[in-house]
Order: C-alpha cells, then sequence, then structure tokens
C-alpha cells in the first residue's frame, strides 16, 4: 500500500513544528503555549514515525512511542504548575508573570 | 515469533541504578518516615545514593579503559562518561549536605512548623535529576540523549518551583518549563531531521551513514544540526539560549540555584562534545564556527549583561552564561586538548558555581530577602570563612591565578588557539578584562564598605555546620585543581581519549 512520498510527511511536521514554535513565541496563554509545546514535540514525532516507515526500521516509532510518554509527563508538571499559579490567583497571562524581570 | 532482548551490561549501569533506587527510597522516606526524622532520613538516603554513585563511577572509570557501547548501542561505557558521573555525583553529594540545612520546599516566610513537609519529595527529585544527567553524559543515541535530557529536565522544573508559597519559585519553574520544553522540541526535530537523511539514530551509525554516503554538508543534516545545537544550546544556557537563566537562577530556591548552574551545564557541555564529535565529525567545519560564534555571543551578552546587576543571583546567572562561553570555546575547537580543556575546566568550575551560590544562600538565609550588592556590604567582616571563600570563587571565575579557573582558561584558550582561532582567543581575554569589574564588585561589596553602609545581619552567626563544610569543599576543590593540574589533565585525557578524536 503506497502511501504519498515521505517527503511530504516531513513538509506536514516541519509545517507543524513552525506553528507550535510561533505559538510559544506569540501566544500569552499559558496553556495555548503548552498546547504548542505539545504541537512541536508531536511534529517531531510524525517525522520519526513517517520515516521510520520509508527506511523500513523501527529505530524511529520506538523514538516516538518514547517521545508521547515524555511529553505526558512534561505537560502534567506544566499543568500542575498552572493549577499551582492558578489557585494563588494569579494571572495565567505570560506577561504579567513577571516578578522576575528578563 | 522470538522476542530478541539485548545483552544488558548492568554493571556498566551502575551508578544510574544507584542514584534511581535511592530515589525511590528517599520517596517512600515521604510517606513512612515521621516528620520529626524524615528530615535526616531522607538526607541519609541521598547521601548514600551519591556515595555509591562515586564509588561505582570510580570503579567503572578505572575498569572501562576499553570504551564501548552497551545495551545495544544505547549507552557508553568509557572514561568520558565515568569521569562526568563522577563530577555529577560530587555535586549532588556536595548539593544534599547544603540542602540539609537549607532546604527548598517552604516559602521563606512560611509557617516554620510546614517547613519538612516536602523535604523527602526535595531529595528525591535531586536523585531523580542526578541519575538522568549521569544517564545523559553517557548516552549513545538520540533517543536515549532525549529521553534522559527530558528526565533530568522534567525533575529540576518541579524542583525550581518546589518553594511552591513564593510566586518567584513558581513562575522560575513555569518559565524554565516553557523554554526548556521549547529547546526539547527543536532538539527532538532536528533528531529527526538526523535520522531522515541517515536512516540511524546511534551516534556511530550516524557517522558512518554520513561517511558512506556523502551526507556531508546535506540540508537535513545540517538544519537537524543547528536544531540540536539550539537544544543543548538551551540547557549548557549558552547565549542566545540564554535568556531563561537570570529570572530562573534568580526565583528558583538557592539550593536547586547551586545544583543546576553546576550540574547542568556539566551534564549538557560533556554530552555536546561527545555528540559533536562523535556523531556528526564529518561537519566539523560547520558546528566549530556555530559554536565558536554562539561562545562569542555568551562572552559578550554575559559579561556586559553582569556589569550592570545588583541582584548577587543574576551576576553569578550572567557568569554563569559566560562561563559557558569560555567552556564553548574548548568545544568549538573539536580537538582532543579542546576536550580535555572542556572536561578540565567544568571541575573548578562546578565546585566555584556551587560554592558561590551557597554563600549567597547563607547570607539570603540571615537577611530573609534577596541578597544584591548593597546588602552584601560588611558579610566578609561577619562570616569571615564565608568572605574569604567567596573572594576564592570570585577571583577563581576571573581567571586569575587564584584557583582552577586560571589553568582551565589557559587551557580552552590554548586549544582555539592551536585550531588556528587567534581571534576567539583574543575575545576570551577582553572578556575576562570585563568580568574582572563585576567579580572584584561583589569582593568590594563584602568588604570594602563604609561603616555606615552595612548591611549587618546583627546577632551571632548561625553555625550552618554543613553549609560551611560543602563551602570548603567547594574551595578545596577549586583551589586544589590548581596544584593538581597535571593528575586532573591525566584524567580528562584518558577520558577524552575514549573519544574518537
Amino acid at each position: 500500500m503506497a502511501g504519498p512520498d515521505v517527503a511530504w510527511y516531513v513538509a506536514v511536521a516541519a509545517a507543524l513544528f513552525g506553528i507550535g514554535a510561533l505559538g510559544v513565541l506569540i501566544r500569552r496563554n499559558t496553556l495555548v503555549v503548552l498546547l504548542s509545546l505539545e504541537l512541536m514535540l508531536n511534529a517531531g514525532n510524525l517525522a520519526l514515525i513517517a520515516l521510520s516507515r520509508h527506511f523500513h526500521n523501527g529505530a524511529g516509532q520506538i523514538f516516538a512511542l518514547a517521545v508521547m510518554a515524555v511529553a505526558a509527563s512534561e505537560v502534567c508538571v506544566g499543568l500542575g504548575l498552572v493549577v499551582a499559579l492558578n489557585r494563588r490567583e494569579l494571572s495565567l497571562d505570560v506577561d504579567t508573570l513577571s516578578e522576575l524581570k528578563g | 515469533m522470538s522476542l530478541h532482548t539485548p545483552h544488558i551490561d548492568w554493571f556498566g549501569l551502575a551508578p544510574v541504578f544507584a542514584l534511581v533506587g535511592t530515589s525511590f527510597v528517599a520517596l517512600l522516606c515521604a510517606v513512612l518516615v515521621p516528620r520529626a526524622v524524615r528530615r535526616i532520613a531522607a538526607a541519609s538516603v541521598a547521601i548514600a545514593g551519591f556515595t555509591a554513585g562515586i564509588v561505582l563511577a570510580i570503579w567503572l572509570y578505572v575498569d572501562s579503559a576499553n570504551g564501548h557501547t552497551i545495551v545495544s548501542g544505547a549507552f557508553y561505557r568509557d572514561r568520558w562518561t565515568a569521569l562526568g558521573q563522577i563530577i555529577l555525583c560530587g555535586i549532588g553529594l556536595a548539593t544534599t549536605l547544603l540542602a540539609v540545612e537549607h532546604v527548598p520546599g517552604w516559602g521563606r516566610n512560611a509557617d516554620p512548623a510546614r517547613r519538612d513537609d516536602h523535604v523527602a519529595e526535595f531529595f528525591a527529585l535531586l536523585l531523580a535529576s542526578a541519575a538522568g544527567m549521569v544517564f545523559f553524559v553517557g548516552a549513545a543515541n538520540l533517543m536515549t540523549l532525549f529521553l534522559s535530557l527530558e528526565w533530568f529536565s522534567i525533575a529540576l522544573y518541579v524542583m525550581c518551583a518546589i518553594d511552591y508559597d513564593l510566586e518567584s519559585s513558581l513562575e522560575a519553574g513555569l518559565k524554565y518549563l516553557i523554554v526548556g520544553s521549547f529547546g526539547a522540541g527543536a532538539l527532538l526535530f532536528g533528531s529527526a531531521l538526523v535520522y531522515g537523511a541517515t536512516g540511524k539514530i546511534s551516534f556511530h551509525g550516524i557517522a558512518a551513514a554520513a561517511a558512506s554516503q556523502g551526507l556531508t554538508g546535506d540540508t537535513f543534516v545540517v538544519v537537524g544540526i543547528a536544531l540540536i545545537v539550539a537544544g543543548l544550546g538551551f540547557k549548557m544556557s549558552a547565549a542566545p539560549f540564554h535568556m531563561w537563566t537570570p529570572d530562573v537562577y534568580e526565583g528558583a530556591p538557592t539550593t536547586v540555584t547551586a545544583w543546576m548552574s553546576s550540574a547542568t551545564k556539566v551534564a549538557a557541555l560533556l554530552l555536546t562534545f561527545r555528540l559533536m564529535t562523535t556523531a556528526f565529525a564529518g561537519d566539523q567545519h560547520l558546528w566549530g564556527w556555530a559554536f565558536a560564534i554562539v561562545a562569542t555571543a555568551s562572552l559578550a551578552i554575559g559579561n556586559f549583561a553582569a556589569l550592570v546587576q545588583r541582584n548577587v543571583k543574576r551576576i553569578l546567572a550572567y557568569s554563569s552564561i559566560s562561563h559557558a562561553g569560555f567552556m564553548l570555546i574548548g568545544l568549538s575547537a573539536g580537538s582532543a586538548l579542546g576536550g580535555r580543556a572542556l572536561m578540565y575546566y567544568l571541575i573548578p568550575y562546578s565546585a566555584m558555581a556551587f560554592g558561590s551560590f551557597a554563600v549567597v544562600a547563607a547570607r539570603e538565609r540571615e537577611l530573609g530577602v534577596p541578597v544584591t550588592l548593597d546588602n552584601l556590604a560588611g558579610f566578609g567582616w561577619e562570616r569571615p570563612f564565608l568572605g574569604v571563600a567567596m573572594w576564592f570563587f570570585m577571583f577563581g571565575f576571573a581567571g586569575l591565578p587564584l584557583g582552577g579557573g586560571f589553568v582551565g582558561k589557559f587551557y580552552v584558550f590554548a586549544a582555539a588557539y592551536q585550531h588556528g582561532w587567534v581571534w576567539l582567543v583574543i575575545v576570551g581575554v577582553l572578556a575576562t578584562l570585563v568580568s574582572l569589574y563585576y567579580y572584584l564588585g561583589i569582593v568590594r561589596a563584602m568588604y570594602m564598605r563604609p561603616a555606615a553602609e552595612l548591611a549587618l545581619a546583627g546577632g551571632s552567626p548561625p553555625r550552618e555546620r554543613l553549609l560551611q563544610l560543602t563551602v570548603g569543599a567547594a574551595l578545596v576543590v577549586s583551589f586544589g585543581s590548581l596544584f593538581a593540574v597535571q593528575p586532573l589533565i591525566d584524567l580528562a585525557r584518558h577520558a577524552a581519549s575514549s573519544l574518537p578524536l
């Protein structure tokens, strides 16, 4: 069963990665930023899985499986921090989180 | 269908298992040990874990003269890994001792009765992040690299935010998480591109495929390397990937900052050097230049931004950015001398970084407010030992011949010179001159202030024996590495000889 060429998958993955990176850089809501981070990681996953099929070796698929577990634990910590901030009735807008001036 | 499991060299992974195991035990202390003895119990477990880690890593160093990969080529058992593990476990041990008296996890204004609530979790996280780093320095393919990077990073995100009564700590944790994950995402996508070009994820496999298929300069590989360099750059806090560093170092509990600033850098730089020289040796002209530029940017931004800071933790954060620059000079040379220089430099650097943050922790505890250049006034007279130690750390950071920092700088410059990059040596020397201003500024703030400006804490100083012990140990390492140059360089040479240089 021949699907589209692997280059298309990589192109979609690159587009997803770009959208995710842009989202982290320009969106202000912490939840949307976390969402965009997930998008970046999943762009990597898509590329790995497509390439793994292309090369007929399993390395990429196993890599992607591991990344999913890591991404889940990362967002878990992120959401935990969001809840902790929210309980203190602090804003979730990253621009107003400026006790530490960068 | 039969399942082939790889042969596992359990002993090669022993330091990792020691730390993971003790991390679980420390976590159990959180629920099983009564509050009155919880701090001592968890700290003892952590001390046992790090001591076991050091002993096993030394054993591995002696026993792994012929470096090779284990567990189906997923992990390196060689002297580069082992020496990195010894350094990391040493820093971990010092952090544990510091944390007994300066446990994060309770805000400065929090109820003292609650302050041991999360002490065991802190030690468990410390051990878990150390285990991640100890695995990270030995990673032999892009998957173990990514997994162990996230392993120690996620533990560090929680550790930064562990003082959750303080807004600044939560904010530091969230900032580190967002920026760190951004870097991890870049690293992952870069790894996927390199896999796409070569079909391999192991460092050796990538190098072999790149050589046999003539992939040097291939677009996928080059973009992949760039993304991987960016991802690792975030972890070693090199400019232009440094923006999180001052905020997170300032906001995180000082004990955590001491651990992060020294250990993360050790792990990230050692792994990066191995990755670049092993997997991407064919593209050295590209990454060599990339790291030379990153080093220049780190030196410029780190040193000039430090000049205008008043908060001591922020000054030290910028100093850590500039030291990433110095070490990247050695890395960019990509030679055996560069590897030796990098490995040597990390020993006094991590001692000085740890020690200086420990001194800041002591002052912070006395005053109950963030330490600035103004309220540091008179500290050197009130706490003579810590003052003298800070004095040595600052001079060592500046590269004066009062510690191994001097020899380390000399070695990285020698590596750049041997590579033919005289301009990089000049940049480094200029950066050293600029850095003298703010390092001496801290010494001046401690000692040379008119009596009217002194911000004395008053009373008799707290005993803090363990803090003084760790600062003393850091002092011995940073000062001793100047006298023990030859043995340490020999160790570093043996370690670097396991790399394909």
